[in-house]
C-alpha cells in the first residue's frame, strides 16, 4: 500500500513537473479549483469571525509588542532630543553672541563661557563658568549673552571664574537710557531681585515704557566704568515719581535664570567705549528714542561700575 | 489495525480531512503565531496514522496532500508523497509500539510536523526551487515545528473524538486491557 501511494506521489510529481501550464493535471487542478472556489468562498464567509476572533488575538499581542517597541524607541530618542534641544539652545546663545561680536563687542576680546554652576539660593545672584585666570579672565571683566549684559566677574581661579549677575544685591551699572544722555545707575530692586532700578535720573528726564536702557561706558568721579557703553541691560517697564531724581523700573534683556553659554569681555574697556554704538544703533526703532534729558552725570562706578 | 478499514471510518476521515484543509485554507493560514502559521494537516495525517494504522495513515497523507495540492495549486504529488510518508510511520508507530504515553499525541504530533516541513523543503529544493538555505528559512521550520506542537493535544483530542466511535477495537490492545486488569492470569487459570 505505502509503496503504492510512494509511486503514485512520484508518478504525479513526475508527470505535473514535466508537463507545461497547459497540460492536463494542470488543467485537472484548475477545474477542482473552479470547483471548489465557491465551497472555499463559502467556508471563508463562514469561518470569517472565527478568523477575526484569532485575528484579535493576535493583532492584540502585536499592539502590544509594537507598544513595547515604540516604549523602548521613546525611552532611546528621549535623550536623544533633550541633548539636542540643548544643543539648539546653545546654538542660539553662540548665534546671538556672535551678532553681539558682529556689533563691536569683538573688540573687547570675549572670552566664551560655559556656566558650570548656579547659585541654588533665591537671595545670591552668582553663577560659576569654566573659563578662569589662564583664559585671560580677570576681577570686574564684564559678562555678557548673546542678549545684553549679565554680570561681572567677581572672583577668579585657574579653572573658573564666578560672575556676580547684574541683579545681585551687591551689583551697581552706570547707565542710560537709549541714546540719551540721562544716566544714572542700575541696581537690583529691593524685594524683587529678578527686576532692576534704574535710580538717580535726572528730574526731569521723559522716560517712556519699553525704551532700552544699556550701559553709559562713561565716568565721573573715581574711576571708569567696568563696562563697556551700549551693552543691553534691559527695558524700561515703568516710572517711578520722586522729588529729586526720577526712577524708571528695568526688566532685565537677558534671561538670567537660563544661562548656558556667556562671554567674558577681557579687554579693558578704556578707549574702546564707542565701539558699541552700533548696537545702539541696531535697536528696533520706536523704542531707542532720544530722550531729552540732559543732566549732570551721577553714575559712578559705585557699587561696582 | 491491520485490516481493512471500515466504511464508516473512511468516511470519517475523508470528512474531517476536508473540514480540516479548509480551516487550514480559511481560518489557520490567516492567523500568523509567533511570525509562522500552524499547519494543521500533517498533524491530521499523523493522528489518524496513530489511531487508524499505517494502512489508513498512508492512505489519508495522500489523499490530503493530494487535496492540499490541488486547492494550493502546488505542484502535484509533493504533498502527497511527504504526507503518506507521514501518515504511514505514524501508523507503524501505533502498530509496532502502541506507545500509550500521556505525551504520546504530542511527540508524534512535533515529530510529524517536522517531517512534514522538513520533507516539504527538501522535495522544494530537490525540484529547483530558487531559494538559497538561509537562517531565516531554518527559523521558520524550527517555528512552524514549535507552533504545530503547540496545537498537537487540541489536534488530537479533535481527531481522537472524530473517530472514536468507528476505530475498531485492536485485539493486542484488548490483550494488554485485560492483562492489566488480571495481573497478567486469564480468568480461567485462576480456577
Amino acid at each position: 500500500m505505502l509503496a503504492l501511494l510512494v509511486v503514485l506521489s512520484l508518478l504525479l510529481l513526475t508527470a505535473y513537473f514535466g508537463e507545461s501550464s497547459g497540460g492536463g493535471l494542470h488543467g485537472v487542478q484548475r477545474t477542482f479549483l473552479s470547483v471548489v472556489s465557491p465551497i472555499q468562498d463559502g467556508a471563508n464567509k463562514a469561518l470569517k469571525p472565527v478568523r477575526d476572533l484569532f485575528g484579535w488575538f493576535g493583532d492584540t499581542f502585536h499592539a502590544k509588542g509594537q507598544r513595547d517597541e515604540l516604549r523602548k524607541q521613546i525611552d532611546k530618542l528621549r535623550p536623544e532630543l533633550i541633548a539636542a534641544q540643548a544643543e539648539k539652545r546653545n546654538y542660539q546663545q553662540l548665534l546671538a553672541l556672535y551678532h553681539l561680536n558682529q556689533l563691536g563687542v569683538s573688540a573687547y576680546h570675549p572670552v566664551p563661557a560655559t556656566v558650570v554652576g548656579k547659585s541654588p539660593t533665591f537671595w545670591y545672584s552668582t553663577v560659576t563658568i569654566d573659563k578662569g585666570s589662564p583664559d585671560g579672565v580677570r576681577v570686574n571683566d564684564p559678562v555678557v549673552n548673546g542678549e545684553g549684559l549679565v554680570g561681572k566677574v567677581v572672583a577668579v581661579e585657574s579653572d573658573g571664574a564666578q560672575v556676580d549677575l547684574i541683579t545681585d544685591s551687591s551689583m551697581g551699572v552706570s547707565a542710560r537710557i537709549g541714546t540719551s544722555n540721562a544716566t544714572g545707575i542700575v541696581q537690583p530692586k529691593v524685594g524683587d531681585p529678578n527686576d532692576l532700578l534704574l535710580q538717580y535720573l535726572p528730574a526731569n528726564t521723559k522716560v517712556n515704557k519699553g525704551e532700552y536702557v544699556v550701559t553709559s561706558g562713561t565716568v565721573s568721579g573715581s574711576g571708569d566704568s567696568l563696562y563697556p557703553s551700549g551693552l543691553l541691560i534691559g527695558q524700561v517697564i515703568s516710572e517711578n515719581e520722586e522729588s529729586a531724581y526720577t526712577s524708571v523700573n528695568v526688566r532685565p534683556i537677558a534671561n538670567l535664570h537660563n544661562l548656558d553659554v556667556v562671554e567674558v569681555l577681557t579687554a579693558p574697556a578704556n578707549g574702546t567705549a564707542s565701539g558699541l554704538k552700533s548696537l545702539i544703533a541696531s535697536l528696533p526703532p520706536g523704542q531707542n528714542q532720544e530722550t531729552t534729558a540732559q543732566g549732570e552725570q551721577l553714575a559712578s562706578t559705585g557699587a561696582g561700575g | 489495525m491491520t485490516g481493512t478499514p471500515s466504511s464508516a471510518l473512511v468516511l470519517r476521515v475523508c470528512a474531517l480531512a476536508v473540514a480540516i484543509v479548509f480551516f487550514q485554507i480559511g481560518v489557520v493560514s490567516e492567523v500568523p503565531v509567533f511570525g509562522v502559521n500552524a499547519d494543521l494537516t500533517p498533524l491530521l495525517v499523523a493522528f489518524v496514522g496513530l489511531l487508524g494504522g499505517a494502512t489508513l495513515g498512508a492512505a489519508c497523507g495522500f489523499a490530503v496532500g493530494l487535496l492540499v495540492d490541488l486547492t494550493l495549486l502546488q505542484t502535484l504529488g509533493v504533498t502527497s508523497l511527504v504526507f503518506t510518508l507521514v501518515g504511514y510511520w505514524a501508523g507503524r508507530l501505533r502498530e509496532l509500539r502502541d506507545p500509550q504515553a500521556a505525551l504520546t499525541p504530542l511527540l508524534v504530533g512535533a515529530a510529524g510536523a517536522a517531517t512534514a516541513l522538513v520533507g516539504y523543503s527538501t522535495m522544494e529544493f530537490l525540484l529547483g526551487v530558487d531559494a538559497p538555505v538561509s537562517l531565516e528559512l531554518l527559523r521558520q521550520i524550527v517555528l512552524g515545528i514549535v507552533v504545530d506542537t503547540l496545537v498537537a493535544v487540541p489536534m488530537w483530542a479533535v481527531v481522537r473524538r472524530t473517530l472514536e466511535g468507528a476505530l475498531p477495537e485492536d485485539p493486542r490492545r484488548r490483550r494488554r486491557r485485560r492483562a492489566y486488569t488480571t495481573g497478567g492470569l486469564s480468568p480461567l487459570s485462576k480456577a
